[in-house]
Formats: C-alpha cells, sequence, structure tokens
C-alpha cells in the first residue's frame, strides 16, 4: 500500500533583528522574515552554550569549549556533532542536510557551513556560513 | 487576549502564558522556536516575572507567622503580640567540694564567679566548663573550708561592655554571642567606666509598675539569634546618661549537650581573705545531681504555636487554656502539662486549679520546682484562685504479645524479637502517647508489629492497665485509685492483681483482689493470701470497694507495713487490670505510658505462611484471653 506522505506548508516567519535598529523607511524596529530569520536562529542555536538559556539546561552545543581544544579535524568533528545534534533537536522549520566544519590552522578558527532545507517551503537549499572565532 | 494568570510561579508557565499572549496579539510568529531572537527576549521577560513572582511570594509569607520561614521574622511577628521566644538554657548541677586551708590565718575563702568545673568526661572531643554568676564567700572552719550546694550552670562566663554616647542616633545594645542564656543576663550600669559603684538593672517584659526611674532593661531577640539590649526613656524606665558604663555578664551555652555531666573537674578559682590565689589541698568535687535542664533555643514551630497562644492569655492565668499556655513560658522543661479546674472534681474542690506537668528529664517534679511555679503562677492568677500542682499520675499499659513470623524469610526470632522491641519503644516515645490527653490506639499498636519487618505475618495482643499506688507505711490511710478507663468484668472476680504487701496483724503476704456485684457495675476488694499463684486464701473479705465503670478502686483506712515492690520513688503496691476497651485513654492529670519492661513478646512460628503446613495441621493459636492464670503480680 502506498504510504501518503503528509507535507508541512509553512506559513511563513517573523523575528525581531537583534541589532534594535530602526527601519530608516518605516520608523519600526527592523524585522527578520522568512528564511532570515530561520538563519538567525540556526546561528543563535550554534551559538548558545548550554545553561545559558533559563530553565533550559540543554539548549546549545557547547562549542565555545571545544574552541579551546587544538585546532585539528578532531575538534572540528566534534563541533560538527554538537552543532547537527543542536539543529536537529531545537530547530523543527528546517531539515538538516549538512554541517561542513573546515580547521584554519592559520587563523586558528574553524569555518563552519550549515546545509539546511526548509521545511515546506520551495526554495533552494540554504547556506550559512560563519566562522567560529576565539574570543578571549 | 489579556495576559490573566498573574499568580505563575513556574518559569514554564510564565513562559507559555507570554507565548499565549503573543499568539492573539501580535504579528511575529517565532516565540515558538527556542533559536529565534524573540524567544531569547521571551525568556528574559520570563525569568523577570518568575524572579518578581517569587519575590511576591516570599514576601506575603513572611509576612504572616503562620507560613513565615526565617526565624528572624517569625520572631519580628511574635514581639508584636507581646512574645517573647525563650532563649537556650544552660544545663544545672550541683556540686560540692571542701579546700584544705591546713595552718593558714585566713578567716575565709571566696570562690570566683567564672568557671568553677569542667566536665571529666569528653563527648565527641568536647569538654563542658560550668561557672557560677556570682561570687561564693564561706568561712574556715578548723582548717577546712567547704563549698557545700553549689549550682553551677553549663557554659561559658562572658562579660561584654557598653558605654552609651547619646551623640549616636539610636544607639544599639547588642551583644556579641549567639547561644546566650538569657535568664543569666546581669546588667550593671555605672556612672562612668572609672567608677567602683553601680545599679543593677532588672530584665523586664512588660511596663506593669514600670515608671520614670525604673531600673529596669527590656531584651530582644534578632538576626542569628542574637540579643539586643534597651533601656528606658524616662518615662517607663529610668533613661541612662551619657557616658555611663554597662557591663552585661552571661553564659554562653551549649543547650541540652550540657545534659547528663555527672563527674566534675576542678577549675575555679579561689581567693582567701588575704587576697592569697589558692590552688593546692582541693578536695575531688562530689556530684550532689548530675547536670539537667539544659534546652536549645525555641524553635520557630514553637514561636508559632505558643506566640498566639498567649496573646490569646493575655498574660492573666484565667482559664485553663490559658494556664497550658503560660506553664511552658515559665518552666521550659515541662515535656506536657495538663490543668483542670476544681469543679471538675468529684467532690468539686471551688476555688482551686489542679496543674500536673511531666517534665521532660524524669517522672516526677521536685518538690522545690513545684513551690517556684506556684510562686511565678501567682502573678498570672485570679485573687482566690490557688494552683495546686500535682504529682504526675501515670497510667501505665503493658502488653503480651504473641507474635507470628514467616521463618522462610530468613529471620529468626531472636532477631525479630529486638526489631519490634525497637519499633515499640519508637511507637512508645512517640507524640502519640507522651502528652496528657493521649490516647493508646490498640489498633495502631498492632499494626506497628506486624509493620515493624516483612517476616511478620499477624500478632495477638493483649493488654493490661496499671497504676503503682506509693502507701504511706506503717500509717492507717485511704487510699483511691483512679485509672480513668472502664474495667472488664469477669463475673468470677479476680479482675484485680496487685503485686503483695503485708499489713499490720497479718503476717503473711497479703493481695487485693474483687468481687463483682450482681450488677457487674461496682464489687468489692477483698484481701488474700496465696499458697500457689492460682490457689487463693480470703484474708479479709471486705477491705473496699471497686467502681468498674468510673475505673476507680477505693481501698478503706489500712495500716500497710511493706512491700514486695519499690521503685525509684519508694516502696509500691502495683495494681493491674484488663480494661473494658483496648483503647486506653490518660484522662485529666492521668499520664499514659507503654511500659515495656514489664510486657512481654513471645514469637510464634507461622508455618501456615511459610509454606511449611498449608494445611494447619499443626497450627498452635495464640490466646486472646487476657487472664494468665495467675491471681497476682510477681
Amino acid at each position: 500500500m502506498p504510504v501518503e506522505v503528509q507535507q508541512r506548508t509553512s506559513v511563513g516567519f517573523k523575528d525581531l533583528s537583534m541589532s534594535f535598529q530602526k527601519n530608516p523607511l518605516s520608523n519600526d524596529l527592523i524585522v527578520l522574515n522568512h528564511a532570515n530569520a530561520i538563519a538567525q536562529a540556526v546561528k543563535n542555536l550554534v551559538l548558545t552554550d548550554p545553561g545559558e538559556r533559563f530553565f533550559n539546561p540543554d539548549l546549545g552545543t557547547g562549542i565555545s569549549e571545544s574552541l579551546f581544544e587544538n585546532v585539528d579535524v578532531i575538534s572540528a568533528s566534534q563541533i560538527q556533532v554538537y552543532v547537527e545534534n543542536t539543529i536537529r533537536n531545537y530547530e523543527p522549520r528546517v531539515r538538516l542536510e549538512e554541517v561542513v566544519i573546515v580547521p584554519d590552522f592559520d587563523s586558528g578558527l574553524f569555518n563552519v557551513t550549515v546545509k539546511y532545507e526548509i521545511v515546506g517551503v520551495d526554495i533552494p537549499i540554504q547556506a550559512l556560513a560563519f566562522p567560529l572565532v576565539k574570543t578571549r | 487576549m489579556p495576559l490573566v494568570k498573574f499568580a505563575n510561579l513556574d518559569f514554564d508557565q510564565v513562559k507559555q502564558s507570554i507565548k499565549d499572549y503573543l499568539k492573539s496579539n501580535s504579528n511575529f510568529t517565532d516565540y515558538d522556536f527556542e533559536g529565534s531572537n524573540l524567544s531569547v527576549i521571551i525568556d528574559a521577560l520570563a525569568y523577570n516575572t518568575y524572579i518578581s513572582s517569587y519575590n511576591a511570594n516570599m514576601l506575603s509569607n513572611e509576612v504572616f507567622i503562620d507560613s513565615a520561614t526565617l526565624r528572624e521574622n517569625i520572631v519580628s511577628l511574635a514581639r508584636n503580640v507581646g512574645y517573647t521566644p525563650r532563649s537556650r538554657k544552660s544545663s544545672q548541677a550541683n556540686i560540692s567540694f571542701t579546700v584544705d586551708v591546713g595552718s593558714s590565718t585566713a578567716l575565709t575563702l571566696t570562690l570566683k564567679s567564672g568557671t568553677v568545673a569542667t566536665s571529666r568526661q569528653r563527648f565527641g572531643n568536647v569538654s563542658f566548663a560550668f561557672t557560677i554568676p556570682e561570687d561564693i564567700t564561706v568561712p574556715i572552719i578548723n582548717g577546712t573550708a567547704t563549698f557545700s550546694n553549689i549550682t553551677v550552670y553549663e557554659g561559658n562566663y562572658v562579660t561584654e561592655n557598653f558605654t552609651v554616647d547619646t551623640n549616636i542616633p539610636n544607639q544599639k545594645f547588642i551583644l556579641g554571642n549567639e547561644h546566650i542564656d538569657t535568664s543569666s543576663l546581669v546588667v550593671r550600669v555605672y556612672p562612668t567606666s572609672q567608677d567602683t559603684s553601680f545599679k543593677q538593672y532588672n530584665l523586664k517584659n512588660d511596663l506593669f509598675n514600670v515608671i520614670a526611674d525604673s531600673k529596669v532593661y527590656f531584651l530582644q531577640e534578632i538576626a542569628d539569634q542574637r540579643y539586643e539590649l534597651f533601656f528606658g526613656d524616662g518615662i517607663f524606665g529610668k533613661k541612662l546618661d551619657n557616658g555611663n558604663y554597662i557591663t552585661v555578664s552571661y553564659t554562653v551555652t551549649n543547650g541540652e549537650n550540657g545534659n547528663g555531666v555527672s563527674s566534675f573537674a576542678y577549675a575555679g578559682r579561689i581567693f582567701d581573705n588575704n587576697g592569697t590565689l589558692v590552688t593546692s589541698d582541693i578536695s575531688v568535687i562530689t556530684t550532689n545531681s548530675n547536670s539537667t535542664g539544659g534546652q536549645e533555643i525555641e524553635s520557630v514551630d514553637s514561636i508559632r504555636k505558643f506566640a498566639t497562644r498567649q496573646y490569646s492569655t493575655q498574660n492573666r492565668a484565667v482559664t485553663s487554656a490559658d494556664y497550658e499556655s503560660l506553664i511552658p513560658t515559665i518552666y521550659p522543661e515541662a515535656e506536657s502539662v495538663t490543668v483542670f479546674g476544681g469543679e471538675e472534681l468529684s467532690p468539686p474542690r471551688y476555688g482551686r486549679v489542679y496543674v500536673s506537668i511531666k517534665p521532660i528529664n524524669g517522672q516526677y517534679l521536685s518538690a522545690s520546682v513545684k513551690d517556684n511555679l506556684v510562686d511565678q503562677l501567682r502573678k498570672y492568677k485570679i485573687a482566690g484562685v490557688l494552683p495546686v500542682i500535682l504529682d504526675v499520675k501515670y497510667v501505665y499499659v503493658e502488653f503480651n504479645s504473641v507474635v507470628f513470623y514467616d521463618p522462610s524469610l530468613g529471620s529468626n526470632a531472636d532477631y525479630l524479637k529486638s526489631a519490634i522491641s525497637e519499633c515499640v519503644e519508637m511507637y512508645a516515645d512517640s507524640t502519640e502517647l507522651n502528652k496528657y490527653g493521649a490516647k493508646f490506639k490498640f489498633s495502631k499498636f498492632t499494626k506497628v508489629i506486624d509493620d515493624c519487618t516483612d517476616a511478620i505475618t499477624s500478632n495477638v495482643t493483649n493488654i493490661m492497665i496499671r497504676r503503682d499506688l506509693a502507701p504511706i507505711l506503717n500509717t492507717f490511710a485511704e487510699y483511691e485509685i483512679c485509672f480513668g478507663n472502664r474495667f472488664c468484668v469477669n463475673p468470677n472476680g479476680y479482675n484485680l492483681k496487685t503485686s503483695g504487701f503485708t499489713v499490720s496483724g497479718i503476717a503473711d503476704t497479703v493481695y487485693f483482689s474483687d468481687t463483682p456485684n450482681a450488677d457487674l457495675l461496682t464489687g468489692t476488694i477483698f484481701m488474700f493470701k496465696v499458697d500457689t499463684t492460682t490457689q487463693a486464701g480470703v484474708v479479709l473479705k471486705s477491705v473496699g470497694t471497686i467502681d468498674y465503670v468510673k475505673g476507680e478502686i477505693l481501698i478503706d483506712p489500712i495500716r500497710i507495713t511493706s512491700t514486695a515492690k519499690t521503685n525509684s520513688q519508694g516502696p509500691i503496691i502495683e495494681f493491674a487490670i484488663k480494661p473494658y476497651s483496648n483503647d486506653v485513654i490518660g484522662k485529666q492529670e492521668l499520664y499514659l505510658q507503654l511500659d515495656i519492661n514489664n510486657s512481654t513478646i513471645n514469637m510464634l512460628k507461622d508455618e501456615i505462611s511459610s509454606g511449611a503446613d498449608i494445611s494447619g495441621s499443626r497450627y498452635v493459636a495464640a490466646s486472646s484471653c487476657a487472664d494468665t492464670g495467675s491471681l497476682i503480680r510477681r
């Protein structure tokens, strides 16, 4: 018997920008819409440490500790697992395709690329790239 | 949709309320996703609300004495109704010793205030110091000075000084130590720090008889179980002047830890009248009474309980409940207090209030404590009403238990017997029994035995109630023994079993027992002697009466010359009888106690439960008949 697949349909997303700048045209707060809101959410999740959010000690990747490990493929692999688990558990709006962590030995940082598909929206796979740098 | 749930104290519920609000009132949609910026803001808002709610909740709790948890708040609320919580109390002991001064020409020796002795025993590496608050001077007679019957107080003797400075607004006199026995406070006020003459100030808890020149001070507990002194304002109590020098002496005590010290080593300072320190030829200290009476500071539960009750008494002893509230504040060592008016007695004794107190340590109050209590109660009682302190009258419950156990569960009889004894002792020590107006609940008691270990399958328990009569030897006297519980009546008599005694004119040891009348409500007490425990020979047919319904035994005038049994108070005759109901109460001044020493526990294998004898053909029944066949108590 064929299995009927139910496709979720997204209704659009709207989030605040953490810059808290005002829109020069509308004089309202800058908002993030749709793919931008999701990209920001994914980045927030990756950069959150466990225990940082009130009463939700499991949320976050804990990569800030890994950043002080040696910049090598082992650390990169560990960070990759953290990022994958967090996005899968806490961001239901995306279907994770791939997380690529590339250590940059010269600069002492990791380049992160998260590729994901937005559930229920017929747009190409999104790629979010940002560096993970030691901040202290 | 308005935000309606204001009373949430749970972070997740607060957060959900905010999300629900946004769902109805906002264009933003991402509040549901933990990674969104909006979610971070909602978290911050919810956390802020949560902290505010928590603080508001705690704050409102701390406003009321019933719900406050911080001691300083409870004390403060109690202060509002004029209640001063009890401080720690030093344990007291009584000691004596002598000093041999040889050929010295000194006339007197003075034992200086402060530490006098230390405990010889060490309790977990702690040795207790015992002090006296004032110098004691004794004469030297025939080369020996005798310090006899000195009351020493456990703790360290401390003196603190304050100088009054009127330039300091709201100057506070806060004692630096916690664990103070406030009854040991001695407050002296010198005109200046250079003066040697002083006025002693006395503690007052109220404003009665306090005039502008009264040398009084007031005391209140503040944070961390410390105390603050404050003095009069020139209207109520004498106002202190600038430069006045205050010395406050007190004992810092270990409370109830200092109880039970029986052996002391001398550690004091003795000077003769020439000012020479005496350090040798001091005898071993004799302990007249072990240290007792040490108490912890009043617990917050006790403050909650008594502050409101004392407020309702208004510092007046009018009703019996007033007495019951006041006595624990006057005599903190009272474990349980019962009070009833003389009008409730039969025959009534108007104008008297009967007070019976079970002390925490020991069974009876000493005569001096009773006198002191009557003196203290005079301040509160109605004129013309005389408080009478009665000795505690104990009604003992004795049990005879046959306990069935399953040997397949790996327990042996001796181990189980010891486990049951421990369980029963815990029950005997519980507040279920150790109070006036207590009730021995038979079903609960048998459940205590059943639930003691898994190996116990059932028990068959019989009980007797007993009172001990302390006769006045070699004197004609009439005795009334009240049990406050109805008796079970066997029409054949011999319901009452007593221990032996002798009376003038009869050579043998004799016993009391009873013959019921035809109505089975009352009966006659007779006296008999025995050849064996089951063979009686009546000596006197009628020596008293028994009322089975009221639970009273009246013995006509009789001259008892000796008794077969004694206890710590002297010779006794034990009266034991089976109660009509297995639930026994302690009525009025009767104090119920479970007497484990005179009870028995017998273990029997339950072979039906263990599977060794499933058909029960070898089953031995345990008797539910309390009568053992013996006519007397050995």
